[in-house]
């Protein structure tokens, strides 16, 4: 008799835990949550290339864990990776260990659990983690994503079994990512950007936005970051007590934004120490940099787009910085639509 | 054999595979078509390879063609256009 466990966990494409076996009565209620036909293509996943369909995303979801609820947004979080600014060709493919990190937001969000407070990042919410972890099994299987096999990356990251969250809205201060990227509060949306697994930044002594900004500034401003040698987006998650210190002293989410991008940075001199500088990587930067003047400041954030700013995770002096990958992606995002019960 | 009592999802096992195309055993009078990546460096590698090429194996011309971004694959119209051009081609990582 076949292990159904063992058999998926033999397979090139499993991600080393086990799945929900999946079966045609199990897969039926995934089908009907879906809202198109099963048979309906979302694209093709780079780089092997193989078809996904809405069945394929579906049964994908339900080897992960989802629950039929959750399939609208992994179907849609596939279509927007798909799209060409996203370059998930190259991401497979990539040394790097970025994962496509999903910022979801909207009522469905909610609804169906998502958690953007206390450990977002997980372990220990069934739609965060089943959401990103069926992402991860379509890049395995339909993408081929397999370390040493299409993908070179060194490391690989926590962030690569599972990389779903949503914001704070009950304790952020400010309007959230999708309504500063021009969406409405009232609808489903998801924002994409490959980025690396957090780095936690403490400040627990901070009274003003100043000082505690120029903290935050200088986690986004490391040496071995892509964010300091090519054009990479960052995803900077500040916890609620941190948003709050900014608001409370006047600053709206656009003004922190603006902070962080126009201060995030270093030097020439400062960069030429150590990590990837190189005179002709800063010469190919979409901004002008003098290589030659040691005293020139080379921002962290090449573009005001490239920074996704969010409110989450619990209370406490702790912001999460996500940096990004050496170049060639662009962040997405979009509203999708949650099919009728 | 028993049909699993399951499904399998795994991909890729309908798929015909795409035959190498056969390979030149010599190389004297060829033209050899390089591909670079536009990562630093990539292009030295290229010029070097190019130049023992002609040296050692008696290449005839050899041409180089640059991507438009090192994470994104060639295009068609590049790749048809070496393919119009070159018996064979090298890709370089550089970096």
């Amino acid at each position: 008799m076949i292990d159904e466990f063992e058999f998926f966990l033999e397979k090139p494409w499993s991600d080393g835990l086990p799945v929900v076996t999946p079966t045609e009565a199990r897969l039926a209620p995934m089908l009907a949550a879906a809202g198109r036909l099963p048979e309906d293509v979302i694209g093709a996943v780079p780089p092997a290339m193989n078809v996904a369909t809405v069945r394929d995303v579906a049964l994908h979801a339900l080897m992960a864990g989802c629950r039929p609820d959750h399939l609208p947004v992994v179907i849609a979080a596939l279509d927007l990776m798909l799209l060409e600014p996203f370059n998930l060709n190259g991401v497979q493919g990539t040394m790097h260990g970025v994962a496509p990190l999903m910022i979801v937001n909207g009522p469905h969000a909610a609804r169906i659990g998502l958690n953007g407070g206390n450990g977002c990042f997980g372990p220990g919410f069934r739609a965060n983690a089943s959401i990103g972890r069926a992402i991860r099994l379509i890049l395995l299987n339909l993408g081929g994503g397999m370390a040493g096999v299409a993908s070179a990356t060194i490391f690989g990251s926590p962030l690569r079994y599972t990389a779903c969250i949503t914001e704070n809205v009950e304790r952020s201060p400010w309007e959230t990512l999708a309504v500063a990227q021009g969406h409405r509060v009232d609808e489903d949306t998801i924002a994409c950007a490959m980025v690396e697994s957090p780095r936690l930044h403490f400040d627990d002594v901070s009274q003003d936005p100043e000082r505690l900004l120029t903290g935050i500034a200088d986690g986004m401003a490391a040496l071995g970051s892509w964010n300091m040698h090519a054009r990479s987006d960052m995803v900077v998650a500040m916890g609620p007590q941190h948003a709050t210190l900014c608001a409370e002293a006047g600053m709206s989410r656009t003004d922190v934004h603006r902070w962080l991008v126009e201060r995030a940075g270093r030097t020439v001199g400062d960069l030429r120490r150590g990590g990837n500088w190189r005179r002709e990587r800063a010469l190919a930067l979409p901004i002008a940099v003098d290589p030659d003047d040691d005293g020139c400041f080379v921002p962290a954030i090449k573009h005001p787009d490239d920074l996704l700013l969010v409110v989450a995770g619990g209370w406490g002096p702790c912001t999460a910085i996500c940096h990004g990958w050496s170049g060639g992606s662009r962040a997405v995002h979009g509203r999708y639509r949650v099919p009728r019960a | 054999m028993q049909p699993l009592p399951f499904i399998d999802p795994s991909a890729g096992g309908n798929r015909p595979a795409i035959p190498l195309a056969p390979r030149p055993m010599d190389l004297a009078g060829r033209v050899v078509a390089m591909v670079d990546n536009t990562k630093e460096q990539g292009t030295l590698i290229l010029e070097t390879i190019a130049a023992a090429l002609k040296e050692r194996h008696g290449v005839a011309r050899v041409i180089i063609r640059s991507k438009e971004h090192y994470s994104k694959p060639a295009t068609d119209q590049l790749i048809d256009e070496l393919a119009q051009e070159a018996h064979l081609a090298v890709a370089a990582v550089g970096g």
